[in-house]
């Protein structure tokens, strides 16, 4: 044997030296840490243009739900003062000072726009949110079922080509009917079938990525559904369930002053009771501002919720994680 | 049956084609129609068994007018109307009674009076009373007495007649059935009862109408509810027919006792009026549609303005007005705004995918996010503003058409289809760039803009073709925002309005027409996608 490694002119030493037990660990495939909410953060913030929208967010969030804590507002505690009525921002400026319940001008009711819009968005934000958060918990725990499970996608295809059918606005008047114009018969309402769209999506989704090797090989090792689901299909989704959120969340708010506007709506003074309620004085001349005023701030929140919700969702997208 | 079938065996194949197509239309109408008599049953469970029945007196005045048990029964006869239940009351049975000859005037007039309770009836009167209750409750029905309201002094009280009726509420599947049993309704010669001269239908090919002298071919019916099933004039699309009419509901209270297709359907505005000569000889200047000459019983007799007029009983004639209908409002606003939004959105979202992520497809996305999340009251609201303060007109005027008048509202339904269309549209040309054909069509020399015009937007399209049935006859249905910014005559906010009014049949007969229009459209999406991309087939074996 010796022999042999002379013929290399090596001793036997510097060809075979002893590895210690550390040196092991060199054998471990390195990957840069990663994290999947860090990314997501890093992603974000990548763009400047998310600060800005972030900060936009932020201010609607505490004037929806912070300011009306800090201020007292009674809309009829100008009822009876004729000269507190319809006021222009100048007018209401010049007569009550600048300040954030003038700077809006005033109302039918001589009570201050601003506050109002406030008070208003704080019930329209929160039916969005709530909508929002019971259909998609429905919509993507049956949507997941449904795109999984064969025999449930027969049947249920059938139901969405029959519920699809049935006009929403049909089902929310007759809902509002039974059980009056309340905020939780509205959220009932909104909610009796407009999960059944949203699963429908993420069925479509699901079938996508149903049959992926992974999750083939997922199935041939025995891990139940259930599992294939949360660990490996859920997670994949995340940002189209985002982005799908971001778009649903205002379309609430749409959809609220929608019904509002045809009559339907809350008798809350929710923004969408705003706006209707402001529609004579939008044909009055001197008086559209009370009119646009709500519109442009509903018009404002809901750009804000969708374009921050976005780009949420495309930072959730582990492919723009590189 | 994309290719010229010149060869015999693939004119063959092309035929097969067709023959599996057709049987997969029809296959899928089938399939549509059972989906839409479900819908209409639920919704007629929502309606008619959910809402609340007194909610129809909410904004009535007879109904605060009305006291004690006429109140009661004014309530059943409304609900009747309204198609809740069934309804007789015991004096009009009588009555009945007396013009079948069964009883005569003396008998009726003292069985009809009830006393202040059952024990105080005549004989008579318990005889007849309980003949009405064994007939009705044979039929199923609930016989009811409403005994009589007192005042202290004992005098019965306003309204507080007694009165005894029978009633029975309309079950789904009876309601259901009726409903399709009437929704094709087909003129036969054994409508009118009492009609002169022998039923049965001529051909002429000299219209009376026209003075008999002009060639016009047309089908006339004797006995018929309509005396002329099929003529010509010259009004778009000049054939027309009364021999089938769809019956989608009639409404109660929007447009008492007409049917909700032709509310839709009926022209609007102010009456043209044009010399006519009626089939007595008469001439008058009238706005009368002879055409549509329907059969009312004994007209003649009761009218002598009729009588001068016609020489036989059809005599009950739409009038001609000079605007569109409901439908064709909606339909022209609708049609032209898809075509401009495609006109737009088409080469935007070109420009968009082939500058991405460049000015253009910024200036684009900030667009289509703006009209995807601002609520639509918001921006048309905003386009009427805009539009008003150039002089455009802002409100539909039936008395003065103007061109101008259709500028806004098609503006403002144009706008939300063109963010859709550029939304979708660039994001399926984006997903095609990726696609090794158009890399592989690059590497061979082709310029960009063949790459674009002729293989990227063709398979792009694909998708968006297959919308467009849909969005032609979604036109049919109207949008509500912008007709009632607009004061649009259209048929938008039908099913608001019969919900608002509470019109039952209404709201069943527009659900049914838009259930309709969803299974037909995308049928017609499908075939229409089959029919431009070769690849996709019905055939089995490759699904």
């Amino acid at each position: 044997m010796n022999n042999e490694f002379e013929k290399y002119g090596l001793s036997e030493e510097e060809l075979f030296a002893r590895v210690d037990s550390r040196s092991a660990s060199s054998e471990k495939i390195t990957a840069p840490r990663y994290s999947y909410w860090k990314s997501v953060f890093r992603v974000f913030f990548r763009k400047k243009i998310n600060y800005f929208i972030l900060g936009l967010l932020a201010v609607v969030l505490l004037l929806t739900y912070v300011y009306p804590l800090c201020v007292s507002y009674d809309p009829f505690a100008n009822i009876t003062d004729a000269s507190m009525k319809h006021l222009s921002p100048g007018k209401a400026i010049a007569k009550l000072g600048f300040s954030l319940h003038s700077m809006l001008g005033t109302g039918g009711q001589g009570q201050s726009t601003f506050d109002a819009i406030w008070f208003g968005s704080r019930i329209s934000i929160t039916l969005a949110l709530v909508c929002g958060a019971i259909n998609m918990t429905i919509g993507v725990a049956v949507g997941c079922l449904w795109g999984f499970v064969k025999k449930i996608d027969i049947f249920m295809i059938e139901v969405y080509n029959i519920i699809a059918n049935v006009p929403v606005i049909l089902l929310v008047s007759v809902m509002i009917m039974i059980l009056g114009a309340s905020f939780w018969s509205l959220v009932f309402a909104m909610c009796l079938t407009s999960w059944l769209f949203i699963a429908f999506f993420i069925r479509t989704q699901v079938i996508i990525i149903r049959d992926r090797e992974y999750n083939l090989a997922s199935r041939c090792l025995g891990t139940p559904v259930s599992r294939i689901l949360t660990r490996n299909v859920l997670p994949f989704m995340t940002s189209v369930i985002v982005t799908y959120l971001a778009a649903e969340i205002p379309s609430y708010i749409s959809y609220e002053v929608y019904l509002s506007y045809i009559g339907m709506g809350l008798t809350e003074d929710s923004l969408g009771k705003i706006i209707q309620n402001a529609q004579t004085a939008m044909v009055t001349p001197g008086w559209e501002f009370e009119f646009w005023a709500p519109v442009a701030v509903s018009a404002i929140i809901t750009v804000v919720l969708f374009v921050a919700g976005q780009n949420i969702g495309d930072a959730a997208d582990p492919r723009t994680h590189m | 049956m994309h290719r010229k079938n010149g060869h015999p065996s693939r004119s063959s194949a092309v035929l097969e084609e067709w023959a599996i197509m057709t049987k997969y239309v029809i296959r899928r109408f089938i399939h549509g129609l059972i989906s839409v008599s479900i819908v209409i049953a639920i919704v007629m469970i929502l309606i008619y068994g959910l809402m609340n029945k007194e909610l129809l007196f909410s904004s009535d005045p007879v109904f605060t007018r009305v006291g004690n048990n006429k109140k009661t029964l004014y309530m059943y006869a409304r609900w009747q109307d309204y198609g809740y239940l069934k309804f007789e009351n015991y004096t009009t049975w009588m009555q009945e009674l007396k013009k079948s000859g069964k009883i005569d005037e003396d008998t009726r007039s003292h069985a009809v009076i009830l006393g202040k309770t059952s024990a105080q009836d005549s004989d008579l009167t318990k005889e007849y009373i309980e003949k009405f209750t064994e007939e009705y409750t044979k039929k199923g029905f609930t016989v009811k007495r409403l005994e009589a309201v007192t005042e202290l002094s004992g005098r019965i009280a306003k309204g507080g007649e007694p009165a005894i009726f029978a009633y029975k509420d309309i079950p789904l599947l009876s309601r259901l059935g009726t409903y399709f049993s009437h929704f094709v309704h087909i003129d036969n010669i054994h409508y009118a009862k009492n009609v002169e001269g022998k039923r049965g239908y001529t051909f002429t090919l000299h219209d009376p109408v026209y003075g008999g002298k002009k060639f016009s071919p047309a089908i006339i019916g004797n006995g018929t509810e309509y005396k002329y099933l099929l003529y010509f004039d010259g009004r778009f699309p000049f054939l027309h027919q009364n021999l089938i009419k769809i019956r989608l509901g009639e409404s109660y209270s929007i447009n008492q006792g007409i049917d909700v297709a032709d509310t839709m359907i009926e022209p609007q505005g102010g009456y043209v009026k044009s010399m006519i000569t009626y089939p007595t000889g008469l001439k008058e200047k009238s706005a009368d549609d002879m055409h549509s000459a329907a059969y009312v019983a004994g007209s003649r007799k009761t009218s002598r303005m009729l009588k001068a007029r016609f020489t036989d009983d059809y005599t009950n004639t739409k009038t001609v007005k000079n605007q569109r209908s409901k439908m064709g409002f909606s339909f022209v606003n609708g049609i032209l705004s898809s075509m401009l939004a495609y006109l737009i959105a088409v080469p935007a979202a070109i420009l968009m995918a082939r500058k991405k992520d460049k000015l253009a497809d910024k200036i684009g996305t900030v667009y289509i996010v703006v009209i995807i999340s601002v609520p639509a009251l918001a921006y048309i609201f905003l386009v009427r503003a805009i539009g008003g303060a150039l002089g455009l007109p802002t409100a539909y005027d039936l008395e003065k058409a103007k061109l101008a008048m259709y500028v806004l509202p098609i503006i403002s339904l144009a706008l939300p289809s063109i963010g859709n269309i550029m939304r979708w549209l660039r994001r399926f040309m984006i997903d095609q760039m990726n696609m090794d054909y158009v890399k592989f069509a690059r590497s061979e020399g082709l310029s960009e803009r063949e790459i674009y015009r002729k293989h990227v937007l063709k398979n792009a399209a694909i998708p968006i073709i297959q919308g467009i049935p849909g969005t032609v006859l979604f036109a049919l249905v109207g949008a509500l925002i912008t007709e009632r910014c607009y004061v649009i005559p259209g048929t938008g906010g039908m099913l608001v309005e019969a919900l608002a009014k509470h019109d039952n049949s209404v709201i069943v007969g527009v659900v049914l027409f838009y259930a309709l229009l969803t299974v037909i459209a995308s049928i017609l999406g499908d075939v229409l996608m089959a029919t431009v991309d070769p690849r996709i087939s019905f055939t089995t074996k490759d699904r």
